[in-house]
């Protein structure tokens, strides 16, 4: 860092006072959407679960209140991740990366892990739960963008399948339990960052294969649940009338998506005022379908308006990615990028019927505390290859 | 950062780009640009309507006397939204106490048509003491209660059962036919009769409800409603006293006719079939229908429930006669010497005769051309017979002559042709009366034009047009009522009417206001005029006289049956017919006009009866008219007796 300018003292001095204080380079469009995706999803959280609470008999904060808890923590966790120096975090990897593994593993032994909704992916806590899976995505980051940066000279076949190990190893033990969107989510990130770490375009192709005939593979050779299978197959037998078919199963999950999401029109509904919402037809709309009350209540202007402040907080990452002066911070801000943009795409796309249906939760704004702590946690590890660039 | 590298993160930043891209054009397209369908559907999802069916109106006579009314009837339903094991335990045990089997149940209960938000009716009219078990029990019995629910009540001797109709459960047909309104699967529609005809009136304003429901499909509130409005009563012309003589008469000369030796059989011994038969009364003032019957006839009260299937394949057997065919309007039958009405009148109308014109009636005519020979029943020989005389002892030769002679203008391109078929056409034959039921048959009045339509797919050429040609055979069979010819009773009533009226020809009306609940008469509906018929001078006054005497002179075909009748106190006119039908015993026919010339104020009716295989006309049918005529006056009634010395025709 010997960028001194002596021509101008003041000016050196200043510079240099920037320079030692990170703070100063907080990127706060980053944060400011951030916390603005956070409290739309407090919002939507509260809309989407009022009518059910009722029915169940819970306060109508229930859900608002636990998910409120998950932002402070998830705020906690950022700032946390955003104090230390993210080369300390890039040189500490090997050992959460491990740790990660560890608990993707333990967590598939039954009596151990929870078995909830068809896949075994959870430790219970009192009366919270810790889903690993998520947590594996931040460390997986770390890691692979800590492996690919360190053999950026040498970045032949042997590293391509050393880091594709470290990728597929956890990618996995997610699939066992078996959790194929966050699997999917896990394999963005690894795409993303060995793309941009400099793999052969043809290694490239033929990862993408390999993926492909992971997914034929595991539909076809029973490890994912019928009923999984039929949620990725459904979308693509879909009239957009809304009726006519047999409206039950995962064809009526996406009929009723869409048509809440219609219903919504220009301006929505209004909060609370959303008839597919309270009248609970689409299910999981509080956690993966989240979406569809943001479609229905807010109307196309809500829709679009959350679609830009993920679209911001991407461009900033990306933004960062490009300003940042290592290449470990590059590779872990594509990592982001990867996951962010992936899972936004698929949860979103979903909902609308031009993605399959798989169980990926909308970051920061579905119900869960694992995911929304981890998502959080990555705009962290990005506020802080920003805010250090300098130094 | 390498070249390479920057130019891959740009293309991981175009990739992103492009997704995002995806999902906004994709959130436009559902909702703004094409999402109006599934935005219906979000309400349609939400909203459900239950409704009510309003009280139907009730059907009156003429004289306020309640035909069709509503009862209460006891029904047992069950709530569809039952746990599957639950349901059938309790439809085993349902069927057990119904004495129903458990198909039928289900079948019932996995109705499309019923609303899932309203118990379904499995049973009506259940007895008491099903309920009280049902009630007693009702812990065995889950999602099963009991309720009362309006269904038709149609008197229990059900007269004019073909006249009022039936309602049933509106088809999918009906549904989708744009003709019926706001209608939904399950609703109770006039199927036939007036319950058809006065649809719009007997039936209501069905209640609404809305209601909210949620994705479990459990109501969550209401969204208001609208209390069902009854239905309006129809007042018919009809007079009950007259349709329960007509049809205790028809059925008991039927029967009798049964117990008949047919003397036209000369070989062996056979009694007339006689198997079904109608009576028509028209109120010749204003065509007012005042009774119609049909028999075989049938209990609309076991059509309530939908008609049960044993009973309607058993309707659909040729024993059974068609007993839902109503004969008055739907039967069509050649009407023999009854049509000679139309003759006359065509006859008289060009000048073709004049009342004086007299005819050596010899028993027969010989066609020389043709080589044919038509004569008169019973080849009796009448000598010089004019008008009148040729109508009381019905002289076919008299009607022969005029037929040939019409014939042979025809055949000379003279104007008065087709001066028969003009008459019958002007007098309503040939086309449906409009009268207010449905299925309402044409008729016919053959021509040349009839015969070539009716060859037009005839195969060999040279028998094609041999029978395309309107030959003088043709006209002489039509001009006394055989032949081609096919008349309604209706048509027969109607034409006699005009005579009767002077001139008038009627829509046949069935019912004379509509009232609502209060008994405020909310429509009037009047007499419709549909043409006046010219009669030429002395025409009327010939016909009735040549009618009156076939009724009470001497050698009046229907004299015999008429003795011991008081002509003081009521006048007859009256005309027999007998048609004959190949391969089948004589179709019996009678009109009467009563009395022929009333006084200002009076009413005038015109009766016609026509008995399939009944014999003729003064044995099977005109013993029927006396019997109503009297009952239409309050006379003594005299028993139907066969007359032993029945003038034959």
């Amino acid at each position: 860092m010997a960028r001194v300018m002596p021509a101008s003292v003041v000016l050196s001095d200043r510079r240099a006072r920037l320079m030692a204080t990170p703070l100063r380079h907080l990127d706060v469009v980053l944060i400011g959407a951030t916390l603005a995706l956070a409290g739309l999803g407090l919002v939507m959280v509260y809309s989407a679960t009022q009518a059910r609470t009722e029915q169940e008999g819970l306060s109508s904060l229930y859900y608002v209140g636990r998910q409120a808890v998950w932002v402070v923590l998830g705020l906690i966790v950022m700032t946390v991740v955003m104090a230390i120096d993210y080369r300390k975090l890039r040189d500490l990897a090997p050992f959460g990366y491990l740790g990660m593994v560890f608990l993707l593993g333990v967590v598939l032994i039954p009596g151990i892990g929870t078995a909830a909704k068809g896949s075994q992916a959870r430790f219970q806590l009192g009366a919270f739960q810790l889903q690993p899976s998520e947590f594996a995505k931040f460390f997986l980051i770390l890691m692979l963008a800590a492996f690919c940066a360190a053999h950026r000279e040498h970045f032949g076949l042997r590293r391509v399948v050393t880091a594709v190990v470290i990728a597929g190893l956890p990618l996995a033990l997610v699939l066992l339990q078996p959790d194929l969107g966050t699997a999917l989510v896990l394999g963005a990130i690894a795409f993303a960052i060995l793309t941009v770490a400099g793999t052969k375009g043809r290694y490239l192709a033929i990862l993408a294969l390999l993926v492909a005939t992971g997914a034929v593979g595991a539909v076809r050779l029973g490890v994912l649940e019928q009923y999984q299978v039929d949620r990725l197959t459904v979308f693509i037998d879909q009239g957009d009338s809304g009726s006519g078919r047999d409206s039950q199963g995962s064809a009526y999950n996406l009929d009723q998506s869409k048509t809440a999401i219609a219903n919504g029109g220009l301006t929505g509904t209004g909060l609370r005022q959303g008839t597919q919402t309270n009248l609970g037809f689409v299910p999981e709309q509080h956690t993966d379908f989240i979406f569809t009350a943001v479609g229905e209540e807010l109307g196309f202007v809500g829709g679009a308006t959350l679609l830009a402040l993920f679209a911001l907080v991407v461009w900033r990452t990306w933004r960062t990615a490009r300003l940042a002066n290592d290449f470990f911070a590059t590779l872990a801000c594509m990592g982001v990028i990867g996951m962010f943009a992936f899972q936004v795409f698929e949860n979103v796309g979903m909902t609308m019927g031009i993605m399959p249906i798989t169980g990926i939760p909308l970051p920061f704004m579905s119900y869960g505390g694992s995911s929304t702590i981890v998502s959080f946690a990555c705009v962290g590890l990005v506020a802080n290859i920003h805010m250090r660039r300098f130094s | 950062m390498t070249e390479t590298s920057r130019v891959r993160v740009s293309i991981v930043g175009v990739v992103v780009l492009a997704l995002f891209g995806a999902l906004f054009t994709r959130l436009w397209y559902l909702q703004a640009a094409g999402g109006t369908s599934l935005a219906a559907a979000a309400n349609e999802n939400r909203v459900r309507v239950v409704t009510e069916p309003a009280p139907r109106g009730r059907i009156l006579d003429a004289n306020g006397a309640v035909l069709v009314d509503n009862r209460v009837s006891d029904v047992v339903t069950v709530d569809r939204t039952l746990e599957p094991k639950e349901r059938e335990q309790v439809v085993d045990r349902l069927a057990l106490v119904l004495g129903m089997s458990v198909d039928d149940i289900d079948a019932r209960l996995d109705d499309a048509r019923v609303s899932p938000y309203t118990p379904v009716p499995v049973a009506v009219d259940v007895a008491p003491e099903t309920l009280v078990f049902i009630g007693e029990h009702n812990a065995d019995f889950p999602g099963v209660s009991v309720d009362r629910r309006s269904v038709r009540q149609y008197l229990s001797d059900t007269p004019a059962a073909h006249l009022l109709g039936y309602t049933g459960e509106i088809s999918e047909d009906e549904l989708a036919s744009q003709r019926v309104g706001d209608y939904e699967l399950g609703d109770q529609i006039g199927k036939a009769g007036v319950e058809q005809s006065y649809e719009r009136d007997l039936r209501g304003t069905p209640g609404k409800e809305r209601l909210e429901i949620d994705a479990q499909d459990e109501v969550v509130r209401s969204l208001g409603s609208t209390k069902p409005v009854p239905g309006h009563d129809v007042q018919l012309t009809v007079d009950l006293n007259v349709q329960t003589v007509a049809e205790a008469a028809l059925a008991e000369g039927m029967a009798l006719a049964r117990d008949t030796r047919n003397r036209a059989v000369d070989e062996k011994f056979e009694t007339f079939n006689a198997p079904a038969g109608s009576a028509v009364v028209l109120d010749a003032r204003t065509g007012s229908v005042v009774a119609m019957a049909s028999n075989p006839t049938y209990d609309p009260n076991q059509f309530v429930d939908g008609i049960p299937t044993a009973l309607f394949d058993a309707y659909q057997t040729p024993e059974s006669h068609d007993p839902l065919l109503n004969r008055a309007i739907q039967g069509q039958y050649a009407p023999g010497s009854v049509f000679k009405l139309v003759t006359t009148l065509a006859a008289l109308t060009t000048g073709q005769i004049n009342p004086g014109t007299v005819v050596n009636d010899q028993g027969c005519i010989d066609l020389e051309v043709e080589g044919g020979v038509f004569c008169n029943a019973g080849k009796a020989q009448n000598g010089y017979v004019d008008l009148r005389e040729a109508l009381t002892v019905s002289s076919d030769v008299y009607f022969y002559e005029l037929g040939r002679a019409y014939w042979q203008q025809s055949r000379r391109g003279e104007p008065n042709g087709d001066a028969i078929q003009e008459e019958a056409r002007a007098l309503g034959f040939g086309a449906p009366t409009g009268i207010p039921l449905s299925g309402e048959a044409d008729g016919r009045v053959p021509d040349e034009a009839f015969k070539v339509d009716f060859n037009a797919d005839n195969p060999d050429p040279k028998s094609k047009a041999e029978n395309s040609v309107w030959l003088p055979g043709d006209n002489i069979q039509l001009a006394v009522g055989q032949g081609d010819l096919l008349v309604t009773p209706i048509q027969l009533a109607s034409a006699y009417q005009t005579l009767a009226n002077g001139g008038t020809v009627f829509t046949p009306r069935l019912a004379s206001q509509v009232l609502d609940a209060d008994g405020t008469v909310t429509r009037e509906i009047a007499p419709i005029t549909k043409a006046t018929v010219a009669l030429p001078p002395g025409a009327r006054d010939a016909l009735l006289d040549g009618l009156r005497g076939a009724v009470r002179s001497d050698g009046g075909t229907a004299s015999s049956v008429f003795q011991g009748f008081d002509f003081d106190a009521v006048d007859v006119a009256g005309k027999t017919g007998t048609a004959e039908v190949n391969g089948k015993h004589d179709t019996s026919v009678f009109v009467a006009i009563t009395p022929p010339d009333p006084a200002p104020g009076q009413p005038q009716y015109v009766i016609a009866v026509m008995v399939e295989e009944g014999g003729f006309g003064a044995e099977t049918a005109a013993p029927i008219v006396r019997r109503v005529i009297e009952g239409l006056y309050g006379l003594p009634v005299a028993p139907i007796v066969m007359a032993a010395s029945t003038v034959e025709d």
